[in-house]
């Protein structure tokens, strides 16, 4: 067996592990002591890490097994990647019903953390709109689980974090469109109140929304930021190409000094100023909309050879706009912010999954480069905050929460553990399980 | 009415490399599949996922070590009432070549798989093909054959036995300009088969060496490396003096 280093898209901390590709559905390969599925990679932290164990590589698990171009019912295996499964999908005019910020995962790890995307607020999570899915487990067992059959287990499934077993094969209902392409609508704003009454006005009239936020501004200009919405567009058939492959990637780690408060400050400002203050409508095809950062392959690497964390916690409407300003004043107060900043208001539909992260509120996902102890000593200010305000911190993004922090962040956690596969563990579960 | 379908068979058809060959076909034209392989249950898997792309897709189960397997007659049967458009044979199997060494049963079956049966289904195909004058046949080699090293010898040796059989059969049919020869060399790949071979920056997706390798096949020169940039590293390779080969571990 090959033992190998395994990363995380935040690359703070390599593992080594056993690796073995599932490549057949009906027979997982055997395996001995503790395991973990492992799609493409793309959680931040070490939820998708399980060092010193077996890593099951499941990319190679990635067939079609049926497509109703009636009903858009999409039956595939599991390591499908949201990238080869639009390919095949956008011709024959069917999306995602929910699409993560990018299209490299897998429909597993999709189930696994339970995703959200701009349509939170229309849409609920990724979990709703799985139909069905095989689940194997160590004793042997391969169960299929639905909302209907063996609910319990598919509860605890839909964001059970991998720990459930092996998912093989994934019932997934799509979405009709037109095109391939998003009437979409930027709009500067100036403060976090704008941005809420934006994101109140928009709910009802626009399928996706999302805010980039300029997390580097000073006092005077604190709260900035771009809001995001659209709608799929109308338009002829032959619109419905699918996207490119990147032309671009990021080969090696850029050295530290390239990402500094001046540079990201000074991207900031451009980035903010480049709609010159009004507001601006683009009909754009759903890559550039949903996927911008796929543009470039490999871009976590310049963060640099020690990596990045990401940051993602939710805070209830209650009391939220005063913990968001809060927050952002002390990100921007430390000098650490970074251009990948995120503010989004959840709507209050339910997902199936039991730890599934997104509830109603604001949430706010930024990346921050690893500085050491001043990063995490940020992070404790801002947990703190998150904590008074009863928020919650994400699993998939996270390296560092503690785990009484989990425990408040997820209250059906007692629900969930009696359904947790023996054999199945990864280093985010032993850090909260310690 | 319907442009006229592509018909291929694809020998091996459940490698990583095949699929992702026969998926890149799919993708840009109607095809009408033929899968020889020697799982049936993996064979059907793969026909799945073809049929969902829009191919219609047969398959067969077939013995590679067994001389009696009728390749001619599988073969013939596709193509009865059509022409044969492409025939890809992908099979091999990379054997732990210590235990080959030493174990007579094991060293025979890796020069069985990865040679014998190789060339031979190669020239059965391409008579068929030179029979319609029409076709393109392509086979898998290995860059590992273009020079031996002592990591990968014995299945390196395989592989050169094929290429130099390849070269012969492409000279033997040289008189049908209808008839395309394809020794195609992938270098380091991301498959199942691999999944033991440390990987590296040189190393390739499968999706994107299956894309490359139905380009080589559709522009048909004799020898494709996949991807092409392997050529110049081999070229180096073959050329380094044996007085400082013989001290790498490569």
């Amino acid at each position: 067996m090959n033992t190998r280093a395994f990363y995380s898209w935040g690359r703070i901390a390599p593992v080594f592990a056993h690796a073995i590709q599932a490549v057949w559905r009906d027979v997982l390969p055997a395996i001995e002591g503790e395991r973990l599925a492992y799609g493409l990679g793309r959680s931040y932290g070490d939820s998708c890490l399980l060092g010193g164990g077996t890593m099951i590589e499941t990319r190679g698990l990635d067939r079609l097994i049926s497509f109703d171009s009636e009903t858009g019912l999409l039956v595939a295996e599991a390591g499908l990647s949201l990238d080869a499964l639009l390919r095949f999908s956008v011709p024959r005019g069917w999306f995602l019903p929910v699409t993560p910020g990018t299209r490299h995962v897998t429909l597993g790890g999709a189930i696994a953390n339970d995703i959200h995307g701009k349509n939170h607020h229309r849409a609920g999570t990724f979990g709703r709109h799985v139909k069905r899915l095989t689940l194997h487990r160590s004793d042997g067992r391969v169960l299929e689980l639905s909302p209907e059959e063996n609910s319990p287990l598919f509860a605890a499934t839909i964001g059970g974090l991998g720990l459930t077993g092996v998912i093989s094969v994934v019932a997934l209902q799509l979405v009709p469109i037109q095109t391939a392409f998003i009437d979409a609508e930027l709009i500067p704003f100036t403060s976090l109140p704008e941005f809420m009454a934006l994101s109140a006005e928009s709910e009802g009239g626009y399928e996706h929304t999302v805010s980039w936020i300029d997390c580097a501004a000073g006092q005077q200009h604190a709260g900035r930021g771009i809001f995001i919405r659209g709608n799929h567009s109308p338009g002829e058939a032959r619109e419905r190409m699918p996207h490119q492959a990147p032309k671009l990637s990021v080969p090696v780690d850029f050295p530290e000094f390239c990402l500094n408060r001046h540079t990201v400050g000074a991207f900031n400002t451009l980035y903010y100023h480049r709609l010159g203050g009004s507001r601006k409508s683009v009909r754009q095809h759903y890559s550039p909309f949903f996927h911008p950062l796929d543009a470039v392959n490999g871009w976590s690497r310049i963060y640099g050879k020690r990596g990045f964390y990401q940051y993602q916690c939710v805070v209830p409407f209650d009391g939220g706009l005063e913990a968001m300003t809060e927050m952002l004043r002390r990100i921007a107060a430390s000098g650490q912010a970074s251009f990948l900043a995120v503010l989004k208001t959840f709507g209050n539909l339910p997902s199936p999954g039991l730890l599934s992260f997104p509830r109603p509120g604001i949430t706010l996902a930024l990346d921050f480069a690893n500085r050491g102890e001043s990063t995490l000593a940020l992070f404790r200010e801002l947990d703190a905050i998150v904590r008074s305000s009863h928020g919650a911190w994400y699993p998939a993004k996270d390296a560092r929460m503690s785990p009484q922090d989990f425990r408040a962040s997820y209250p059906a956690l007692d629900r969930f553990l009696p359904h947790v596969d023996p054999a199945f563990t990864s280093d985010f579960w032993k850090r909260m399980t310690a | 009415m319907s442009a006229p379908e592509f018909n291929a068979v694809l020998i091996g058809a459940t490698s990583a490399i095949a699929t992702e060959t026969a998926r890149a076909m799919v993708a840009e034209k109607p095809c009408r599949l033929l899968l020889i392989g020697r799982d049936p249950a993996k064979l059907e898997a793969v026909a799945q996922d073809l049929r969902v792309r829009g191919a219609t897709v047969e398959i067969q189960s077939a013995d590679f070590l067994d001389p009696a397997t009728d390749w001619k007659g599988m073969l013939q049967s596709f193509a009865v009432g059509r022409a044969l458009d492409c025939v890809l044979v992908a099979h091999g199997e990379l054997s732990d070549q210590s235990a080959c060494l030493t174990e007579g049963q094991a060293f025979a079956r890796s020069i069985a798989v990865n040679f014998t049966s190789a060339a031979f289904i190669a020239s059965v195909a391409a008579e068929i093909l030179a029979t319609q004058g029409h076709g393109t046949l392509g086979v898998i080699g290995s860059v590992a054959g273009d020079r031996g090293r002592q990591s990968i010898f014995l299945y390196g040796s395989a592989k050169a036995g094929l290429d130099t059989f390849l070269e012969g059969l492409r000279h033997f049919h040289a008189g049908k300009p209808g008839v395309k020869i394809v020794t195609i060399k992938p270098g380091l790949i991301d498959t199942p088969m691999t999944a033991d071979v440390k990987k590296g920056p040189l190393c390739t997706s499968a999706k994107k060496a299956g894309q490359l390798v139905w380009q080589a096949m559709h522009k048909g020169k004799p020898v494709a490396y996949i991807p092409g940039w392997w050529r110049w590293i081999l070229l180096v390779i073959r050329l380094v003096p044996r007085a400082i080969f013989y001290r790498t571990r490569l």
